[in-house]
């Protein structure tokens, strides 16, 4: 034991953190501890080490004690490690001489026994001061950031961060999986609470997308495979055949309407089935980019061999081609904003709302689609036997605060219900009942137009509908759906019969969100939404460095908020752009002269870092995929690899010391 | 002139640890938990017929109004259906707290006087504890000897339908073994945190 020159000038610093670990560690007696301790020249104790008093006191004792080491006991590393050696740092000291004890989260919080937790405090700060004594000055390695960025999801989230890129002069991949972009904002008719017409704020960002030279944008094209790290990932974008040259077609219709189906009658999927399309179609009107796209489960050509392609001879650009394969983009990009959105709860889980059994029961984003001039009905809202309805329920949180479905509250649907029922009441002069338990109207400008709603004499009821159901049981109800709620202001149960019924559907996670997951090796909180670093202070990144999120796949929320996250995104990626680099953490491996190029080690790295150098027949490593895992330096028969910050020696002082006065 | 009632209440007339007594119950530990949608009102076959709708039973036992909880014919109309706790977004279990609440109701004498409800509920408790097992005939008898006796024998005729053909027995049935039986409801009644059977 001891060092063999005598011990480097170590200072010990110990944290309060307020009460959170003096409550239970007795940190004077501690510091005491630490003082008698061979090289420890300062040692002290402060409320709270993590402010700027509590650096500059590291920083000062660095000069003035001529420190060597220094070893700080607070919280976990993952908080405030990068702090400390920053201080360590601008006391002139390599900041890899330093090292973090956890006496906190491992220690003050998980005991109660206030003599034991001392003493367990005492062992790890006793082991941490010997360990550092072999720190070696480290220096952090350097890596270029591509300037490219990939976003995958072409919704409102995505296409502002492509924007705000790409007004910035940067290069952007815009994938989306649908034919066209515009995501669920281009199915909405008004946008609350100011009843903008959502395509007319949208589609003018969507023909700014296309317009834009910065931005690559791949429709129809699914995101396959991503490897490597922030500033230099490899990404593989499957493109899928539209059957249609994208560079030649201007979107002139001539080949629908010469399809071999004089009638549409495939349901279309951008109008969620209610209205027809044939199978070549454009999604909508205003989709962008402008081209048309032939389905192939649905066209004769594909079907049978057997059209007489009426498409092909209409096309005056020669723009159909059934031979269009598959094709997989390699691209490079340096980061990557997730905004792949939420998909609408499905009622049909709730049996007692009766969606797919009556046919007047629809969901909300249904009812936008009706609503639409451009929609299946020309914007009138009418019933399945085109009748125009005199009496609409409408219901809040379907899907929605509910444990036997999704948990969570879904922030807009209040909201989308409120809009509704102005619009429906609007285009029929239907008497309009809305069913909530709580009104969350918290935006700006959102409880106005809740008062506005109540003006226009919407018909509230606080009660959740317990079930939607068809037998009249009074005359009023003859072939009417009767709704049975409680009141719950008035105190009894009402039966109330109407003619349409519309279910305000929660958002909840894409079904395909846990495949992203692995993809991008990020995580999602137990709703299953993409987990942000931090919930308050870091919502747009994610715990993989250069990935981040943008909209809905984070978390239900409003256009405005959606679009914040997407520009916040863009501002997180033109950050790195701007900087130009980015630094590694040098807790990577190196591999010893004595290596005997037995490969154990190659293919047990996660991160491809290792590669056997076939001239010198050993194993050498690429720093810059290393991500100090560890696993190889354990896995090595010869020992013949060695870890930064976790070297033998360390770990062995570490060790012996903690175990020493067991 | 006739004093109108006062409808206020005032924070004495609130049981303060009623709530928490009744979720020293097992089955009763979401009462917490309703956030008073109103759903469990909305399914509910006897709502219609109901003085408090389940919903109100709940807040007002939250609340600690026990009398008003107790005293309610809501707790008695309860069918035991289940469709209530099956809908509850928020997993209160409704109809088990009924049945805490119906227990409460005879220990404190709350239940409504002159409703053969309870007194049913009482009788076939306590023949099962004594002999294992209900004799219909007998908790039948007992029910109207106990609430309405001129009803009894205003049934005269289909009582005697039923002894001719042998669906109406006076013999008492039992199990062998009864003391398990009762060890085993003791064990029941107490591992779910409830006082004895009233």
């Amino acid at each position: 034991m001891g060092l063999a020159k005598g011990s480097p000038r170590t200072g010990f610093y110990i944290c309060h953190c307020g009460t959170n670990i003096a409550d239970t560690v007795d940190v004077d007696a501690v510091r005491r501890h630490a003082e008698e301790l061979p090289g420890v020249v300062v040692s002290c104790d402060y409320k709270y080490m993590c402010s700027d008093p509590g650096q500059e006191l590291i920083i000062q004792d660095i000069k003035e004690h001529r420190l060597e080491r220094v070893v700080v006991a607070a919280c976990s590393p993952l908080l405030h490690e990068a702090t400390f050696r920053g201080a360590v740092e601008r006391g002139g000291l390599n900041p890899f001489l330093f090292h973090m004890v956890n006496i906190r989260e491992q220690d003050a919080w998980v005991h109660e026994d206030r003599a034991q937790a001392t003493r367990k405090a005492r062992d790890l700060i006793r082991a941490a001061i010997r360990r550092v004594a072999y720190h070696r000055p480290l220096e952090r390695m350097r890596v270029g950031v591509n300037p490219n960025t990939l976003i995958i999801g072409g919704g409102i989230a995505g296409i502002n961060a492509a924007l705000n890129l790409s007004m910035a002069g940067k290069r952007v991949y815009l994938v989306e999986r649908e034919p066209t972009i515009g995501g669920h904002m281009a199915k909405y008719d008004k946008t609350f609470p100011t009843l903008d017409c959502a395509a007319c704020i949208l589609t003018p960002k969507m023909s700014a997308v296309r317009d834009s030279r910065n931005i690559v944008l791949w429709t129809y094209s699914e995101v396959e495979k991503i490897d490597g790290y922030i500033g230099n990932f490899r990404v593989q974008v499957r493109r899928k055949p539209r059957y249609v040259d994208e560079e030649t077609c201007v979107g002139c219709m001539q080949c629908v309407d010469a399809c071999i189906y004089k009638d549409a009658r495939f349901p279309s999927e951008f109008e969620l089935g209610l209205k027809k399309r044939k199978p070549v179609y454009m999604p909508f009107p205003q989709a962008v980019p402008p081209v048309v796209a032939i389905d192939p489960k649905t066209c004769l050509h594909f079907k049978t061999g057997k059209c007489k392609e009426p498409c092909k001879e209409a096309c005056a650009r020669d723009s159909i081609r059934f031979d269009q394969r598959e094709v997989v983009e390699e691209i490079e990009v340096g980061q990557i904003i997730v905004a792949t959105g939420f998909q609408t709860f499905d009622p049909a889980r709730l049996p007692q709302y009766g969606y797919g059994e009556f046919p007047n029961v629809y969901t909300s984003l249904e009812i936008e689609r009706l609503v639409n001039a451009s929609g299946p009905t020309g914007g009138q809202v009418l019933l399945r036997n085109g009748q125009v309805p005199q009496s609409v329920g409408i219901l809040h949180c379907v899907g929605s605060r509910d444990e036997n479905t999704n948990r969570w509250c879904s922030t807009v649907c209040c909201m989308t219900a409120l809009k509704l029922a102005h619009l429906v009441k609007e285009h029929t002069g239907a008497t309009v009942y809305s069913f909530y338990i709580d009104m969350r109207c918290t935006g700006k400008g959102y409880e106005e137009f809740y008062d506005r709603m109540m003006r226009e004499g919407v018909q509230f009821v606080r009660g959740r509908v317990g079930e939607v159901r068809d037998w009249e049981m009074a005359p009023e109800e003859e072939g009417k759906l009767v709704l049975r709620v409680e009141d719950t202001l008035a105190g009894f149960v009402r039966r109330i019969p109407v003619d349409l019924v519309i279910l305000a559907v929660g958002m909840e996670p894409r079904a395909d969100a846990e495949a992203v997951q692995r993809m991008l090796h990020i995580s999602r909180s137990n709703d299953g939404f993409f987990l942000e670093r931090h919930p308050k202070l870091a919502p747009v990144e994610t715990t993989t460095d250069g990935v981040y999120l943008a909209g809905c796949c984070q978390g239900p929320k409003d256009i405005p908020s959606a679009v914040a996250q997407g520009s916040a995104a863009a501002a997180h990626v033109l950050a790195m752009i701007s900087k130009g680099h980015i630094e590694l953490e040098p807790n990577t491996v190196a591999v010893l002269d004595d290596c005997s190029g037995c490969k154990t080690c190659i293919p047990l790295c996660p991160y491809h870092a290792l590669t056997l150098n076939e001239e010198s027949k050993k194993a050498q490593v690429n720093l810059a995929l290393c991500k100090g895992c560890g696993t190889c330096a354990a896995a090595c028969p010869s020992g013949s690899i060695t870890q930064n910050l976790f070297e033998d020696e360390q770990i062995d002082a570490e060790i012996e010391e903690t175990l020493a006065h067991v | 002139m006739e004093i109108i009632p006062q409808r206020m209440r005032y924070d004495s007339q609130r049981d303060p640890r009623f709530a928490q007594d009744l979720m020293g119950s097992s089955r009763c530990k979401t009462l917490t938990q309703c956030i008073q949608c109103g759903t469990c009102s909305g399914l509910c076959p006897l709502s219609a017929y109901m003085d408090l709708t389940p919903r109100r039973v709940i807040n007002l036992a939250r609340a600690g109004f026990k009398n008003d909880a107790l005293s309610c014919n809501t707790i008695w109309l309860c069918a035991s259906c289940y469709a209530c706790a099956v809908e509850c977004p928020k997993k209160v279990s409704i109809t088990d707290i009924m049945y805490s609440l119906k227990r409460l109701a005879i220990r404190e004498g709350l239940y409504p006087k002159g409703s053969p409800i309870p007194v049913l509920a009482r009788e076939f408790s306590r023949m099962v504890r004594s002999r294992g097992r209900a004799t219909e005939s007998r908790l039948v008898l007992n029910l109207y000897l106990k609430t309405n006796l001129l009803k009894l024998l205003g049934m005269w005729r289909m009582g005697l339908k039923l002894i001719t053909r042998g669906r109406f027995s006076f013999r008492a049935e039992r199990i062998e073994r009864v003391n398990e039986l009762r060890t085993v409801l003791a064990t029941a009644t107490a591992e779910a945190g409830e006082g004895p059977v009233p």
